[in-house]
C-alpha cells in the first residue's frame, strides 16, 4: 500500500502506525513519550498529523493511529502546527522545568499563551513511560500513585523501594529528565536508594549496580563475566583470532 | 479490630492467585478493618506474586480505598447537585461542628471518620448521609446530634 505523507508518496503495510512509516521515510514528526522498545503510549499527544482520507481530513495521534487505508497525511501544514504548539505550551506550562520541552517549544515556534498556570519546579508531564520500562525491564519499583491533578510518579508508601535495583531505566526512558539520578565515583542514587557500582574488570567503565548484576545473572542462569560490552567484544575477538591463528 | 497475618490470609485464600482479584481482595481486606493496612498490602502482593507498586497504584487512585486507618463509622455526606442545592454545605458545617474534624478526617477516638462524597445516586433523598450502609435522607442539622448519639450509645453499650 502507498500512502502520501507531505506529497512523498511511502510504502507501507496495513496496520502500521503513522509515525513509524514517517519516520522509516526520514520524516519529522516530534514526540515525548514514545520509545520504539515501549510503543503505544499515545499520551503527550505532540505527534498529531492531519490524515486525509475519503475527502474527509481529521487529526490524529500518528504514534496510535494504524494505517488502514490509502490516505494522504500532513505532518506540518497549519491546522497541525497550531494545534502542536497549543500542546507544546500546555505541556510547558505542566512541566516548565523541563529543558526538553523548552526546546520543542522553539524548535517548532509554539506561540505563548499567558493564561495557562505553571507547575513550579516541575518536569514530569505523566506519560508513564518510566512505569513501562521499569515493569518490562525491571521489576516494577515505580507507578503512578493517586489521580487527577495529585499524580505522580512514585514507589509504594513514598519509601525507599524493597525491590528496585537502581538500573536507572525510567532516568534514561524519561522524555523529560524528569528522575533524579546521580552517580559518585563508586555509587548511584535513585528515588532515594543508594546502590554499589560494579565496574568492568578489564577498562574500568561502570558496568550496573551490584543488584542489576545480580538480577542479570539470576535471569540469564549464570555468572556473568564482569566485562563491559567492549571488552566482551574484544575478549571474544582475541578469541576467534587465537583460534583462527591470526 | 487489630491487624492478623492469620485474618490477612483467610481473606486472600478465598480467592485465586490471579490478578485481576486485587481490587476485589483489596475491597475485603478495605471492609475487614476499614482500611487497607500495609501489611496486607504486601501479602497481597506475594500472593499474587505481582509488584506492590501495582496495588499502591491502585489502592491510591479509588476513593474507596483506604490506606490509613478509618474510624469505626464512616459518615459519607452527599454533596452531589441535589444534595448541594437542598444544603449539604450546613450540614458539612454541622458535622465539622459536632464531630470536632474536617472532611477526610478521622476523630481522636477513632468512632468516626467523615467524607464528603460526589453523588450517592439518591437524588429524590437530598440532602443525603449514609452512615456505613444505613442512608438517612432529607437531614437536617436538627437530625444530626441524634443520629451520632445513637452510635456513639452503641459504642459505649458494647
Amino acid at each position: 500500500m502507498i500512502i502520501k505523507i507531505n506529497g512523498i508518496p511511502c510504502e507501507c503495510e496495513k496496520g502500521e502506525f503513522i509515525l513509524q512509516i514517517a519516520r522509516r521515510n526520514g520524516i519529522d514528526i516530534p514526540t515525548l513519550c514514545h520509545h520504539d522498545a515501549f510503543a503505544g503510549q499515545g499520551s503527550c499527544r505532540l505527534c498529531i498529523v492531519e490524515l486525509v482520507a475519503g475527502g474527509r481530513s481529521r487529526i490524529v495521534v500518528s504514534c496510535v493511529y494504524p494505517v488502514d487505508r490509502e490516505c494522504e497525511i500532513f505532518t506540518e501544514n497549519e491546522r497541525v502546527r497550531r494545534q502542536r504548539g497549543m500542546i507544546l505550551r500546555l505541556l510547558e506550562a505542566r512541566a516548565p522545568e523541563s529543558t526538553e520541552i523548552r526546546a520543542l517549544c522553539d524548535k517548532y515556534g509554539a506561540p505563548r499563551f499567558e493564561r495557562f498556570v505553571r507547575v513550579d519546579g516541575e518536569k514530569c508531564v505523566m506519560c508513564g513511560l518510566c512505569v513501562k520500562a521499569c515493569a518490562e525491564l525491571s521489576v516494577g519499583a515505580i507507578s503512578t500513585v493517586n489521580r487527577g491533578v495529585t499524580k505522580e510518579i512514585a514507589t509504594p508508601y513514598h519509601e525507599p523501594s524493597s525491590v528496585c535495583i537502581g538500573c536507572g531505566s525510567c532516568a534514561h526512558v524519561c522524555p523529560t529528565g524528569a528522575i533524579e539520578m546521580s552517580e559518585t565515583r563508586d555509587s548511584r542514587r535513585i528515588w532515594g536508594k543508594t546502590f554499589r557500582l560494579v565496574r568492568c574488570s578489564r577498562c574500568g567503565a561502570v558496568i550496573g549496580t551490584e543488584e542489576e548484576l545480580a538480577m542479570a545473572a539470576e535471569r540469564a542462569g549464570q555468572e556473568q563475566d564482569g566485562l563491559c560490552n567492549t571488552c566482551r567484544q574484544e575478549r571474544i575477538a582475541e578469541v576467534f583470532a587465537q583460534s583462527y591463528g591470526v | 479490630m487489630p491487624v492478623s497475618k492469620e485474618d490477612i490470609d483467610g481473606i486472600l485464600k478465598h480467592y485465586p492467585r490471579e490478578q485481576r482479584y486485587s481490587l476485589a481482595i483489596m475491597q475485603d481486606l478495605q471492609r475487614r478493618y476499614n482500611y487497607i493496612p500495609r501489611e496486607g498490602m504486601e501479602a497481597l502482593s506475594e500472593y499474587l506474586g505481582c509488584p506492590l507498586s501495582n496495588l499502591y497504584s491502585m489502592a491510591t487512585f479509588y476513593k474507596a480505598l483506604s490506606l490509613k486507618p478509618k474510624g469505626r463509622h464512616i459518615i459519607k455526606l452527599c454533596d452531589g447537585t441535589a444534595c448541594h442545592i437542598r444544603g449539604a454545605v450546613p450540614l458539612l458545617d454541622g458535622l465539622r461542628r459536632l464531630l470536632e474534624i474536617g472532611e477526610g478526617e478521622t476523630t481522636e477516638d477513632g468512632l468516626f471518620s467523615l467524607e464528603l462524597v460526589n453523588c450517592l445516586g439518591s437524588c429524590a433523598l437530598a440532602p443525603a448521609m449514609v452512615v456505613d450502609e444505613a442512608y438517612y435522607g432529607n437531614m437536617t442539622l436538627e437530625k444530626l446530634p441524634g443520629i451520632l448519639e445513637q452510635y456513639r450509645k452503641e459504642a459505649s453499650g458494647s
